[in-house]
């Protein structure tokens, strides 16, 4: 149910190891803050459109990803003016839609399964350590994609439920069913796990 | 760590989910419609304890990290992670553990429905209203450069949505572990 | 497999599920009914220590399962009631690889296995689909050939039919009177059963009828209806 927000591609953006990108996010990251030159950041703002462009993402699609922000960035900004001047604000603004920017062109060039191969070499000293488990976590990671959907349908099966029943439709009052299905569920899904062995 | 926690761990991630992606709701005197996210977040530490709680809450995050679209709207990846409002991203985490330890430890044997009550409530408020803020607001104001005392006024809006969820989430707390207590038992 | 229960017992603070059951199994087919809260579900998670004896024992083939848990679920595979909660994994094929991790088989021999597995229930078209896509019918089905294709010995079915319409049960139906392994199955759908070796009534914690399907069937609608 949960489609990932990566596009496929072949574009160089694409083809850059996941690793490489994440580390230039970071400091590009810390770079953004070090810079005060609007000129600078507005150059960097500028880049950050190239290359969500060069990901192949559609319009809708971006500002999806994009429309919380402009709301943040809208109250931000007159924020900003009032209390700060124009150049301020600019730099402010600039230096954040960079940043969200560049991180933005990241994920949506970049696999999921790339990026969790990550996390798992991060945690393979741990895990050689004995404080994570690996497995487990990566069994955690299935299981939350797995039922996702299956939670979701319950969801809108207690909606329906309570509507035929002519009581408010309002999400509040599902909470107590869905909880509860959620832990008995998550009993049976551990017996079927432990049944399986190992 | 049981295969039972294993489950419940991602299980609770994945309400967390669901709740995220519920469309907002607009409440009477509330300017802004209120998602669900954070009623999510203080649910899974109140039923789950602090370790399982905190690490349900963790990987809602890496879910979003790694590019799904788990966050409300439909958003997700890095981008708001590297935002004004990634510092109440983290913040959540912590809020779920904190969230997790007050209320295992001050809530006792279900019976005493008032008292139960009111200490999820005090627990919910210190996870998912104080470390929240906590972390978001200083990340807010040093990213917008606006001075933590105006951050935190900005902030003050959504305080009363966040005191409805507080409530509703020590409601329906209470009201499963009566039925369902798996918190006395939580690592 | 030789199933034996020697006095096997399972209580809890609140109750006695099971009292003092003997007997034991080496039939082919073996179906469980009862009266809801009867203790039919503890019986059957007792043959792979889901539920272990808080007195007594069960062994199979001389396993016992207060000890030689992780050998005796190897050969003893289990499916439930649930047909959704049983997939564990977001994509079919990586649901069945899951069980076969504990083999450390070579990749190809692994996705043979799964394959022919999903092939022999008829649902090998669903190797690459969604889990939350599948109907209850095809989710036991899947829940079974997960089950096999780890090769157990013995599959237990604890009330597999119980969820699902009546298309899907005939499937599901015609796939255990199939296997070619041990079967010991809980369930209220006595048709299931009628071509069984031996069924055991269960009322209140105890074996109260214990005989082939016809007799046993017969008990059960005189005393139990």
């Amino acid at each position: 149910m949960i489609e990932p927000l990566y596009i496929k591609g072949d574009r160089w953006l694409h083809r850059l190891p996941a690793g490489y990108k994440l580390a230039a996010l970071v400091i590009a990251g810390i770079g953004l803050f070090l810079v005060q030159n609007v000129w600078a950041l507005a150059a960097a703002f500028a880049l950050s459109c190239v290359l969500v462009w060069s990901t192949g993402v559609g319009a809708a699609a971006c500002w999806r990803q994009v429309r919380g922000l402009v709301w943040v960035l809208a109250a931000i900004g007159v924020f900003a003016v009032v209390f700060q001047g124009w150049l301020s604000a600019a730099i402010v603004l600039l230096r954040i839609a960079a940043l969200v920017g560049l991180a933005l062109a990241v994920t949506l060039s970049t696999r999921s399964s790339d990026l969790i191969a990550i996390c798992e070499r991060a945690l393979s000293p741990l895990d050689r350590l004995g404080w994570v488990d690996a497995g487990k976590v990566a069994l955690a990671l299935a299981l939350t994609l797995r039922f996702v959907p299956e939670i979701w349908r319950h969801y809108q099966e207690i909606r329906e439920a309570q509507a035929a029943r002519g009581l408010a439709r309002h999400p509040l009052a599902l909470m107590v069913p869905l909880v509860v299905r959620t832990l008995k569920r998550a009993q049976q899904v551990a017996q079927a796990i432990d049944a399986r062995g190992e | 760590m049981k295969t039972q926690d294993t489950v419940l761990i991602a299980l609770f991630a994945a309400l967390i989910v669901v709740l995220s992606l519920v469309p907002p709701i607009p409440l009477p005197a509330i300017p802004v419609p209120v998602t669900l996210q954070s009623l999510g977040v203080m649910l899974t530490g109140a039923m789950l304890g602090p370790v399982r709680g905190g690490l349900a809450c963790s990987l809602y995050l890496l879910l979003a990290a790694i590019g799904l679209p788990v966050l409300p709207g439909g958003r997700g990846g890095l981008g708001v992670f590297f935002g004004p409002t990634g510092g109440f991203l983290f913040g959540m985490a912590l809020g779920a553990f904190v969230t997790g330890w007050l209320a295992r430890s001050w809530v006792r044997a279900p019976g005493e429905s008032v008292r139960t009550v009111l200490a999820y409530g005090l627990a919910c408020i210190a996870g998912g209203i104080g470390a929240v803020y906590l972390i978001g607001v200083p990340w807010l104001a040093s990213v917008t450069q606006m001075g933590l005392g105006k951050a935190m006024m900005a902030m003050l809006v959504f305080i009363p949505g966040d005191l409805v969820k507080v409530a509703v989430a020590s409601w329906v707390a209470w009201r499963v572990e009566r039925v369902w207590p798996i918190l006395r038992e939580s690592p | 497999m030789l199933i034996e229960f020697d006095h096997a017992v399972v209580s809890t603070p609140h109750s006695q599920a099971l009292r003092g059951v003997n007997l034991t199994l080496d039939q082919q087919r073996v179906g469980v009914v009862g009266p809801n809260g009867a203790g039919k579900s503890t019986f059957a998670k007792l043959l792979n220590g889901l539920v272990l004896p808080t007195a007594g024992r069960v062994t199979l083939d001389g396993l016992d399962t207060r000890h030689d848990i992780k050998a005796i679920r190897r050969q003893v595979g289990f499916v439930f009631q649930n047909p959704e909660n049983q997939i564990v994994y977001p994509i079919v094929r990586e649901d069945m690889a899951f069980g076969l991790k504990a083999q450390r088989l070579p990749a190809e021999e692994s996705a043979q296995r799964i394959q022919a597995s999903l092939d022999g229930l008829g649902v090998g078209h669903l190797a690459d689909r969604a889990s939350h896509t599948l109907s209850g019918g095809e989710c036991q089905l899947v829940a079974l050939a997960s089950v096999l294709v780890m090769r157990p010995a013995l599959v237990v079915f604890d009330e597999p039919t119980t969820q699902l319409d009546l298309r899907n049960r005939n499937r599901v139906a015609r796939a255990i009177a199939g296997l070619e392994q041990q079967a010991v199955v809980v369930s209220h759908d006595l048709e299931l059963l009628q071509d069984f070796d031996r069924v055991l009534v269960v009322v209140d914690g105890q074996i109260a009828a214990d005989d082939s399907p016809g007799p046993a069937l017969r008990w059960y609608r005189e005393h139990c209806a």
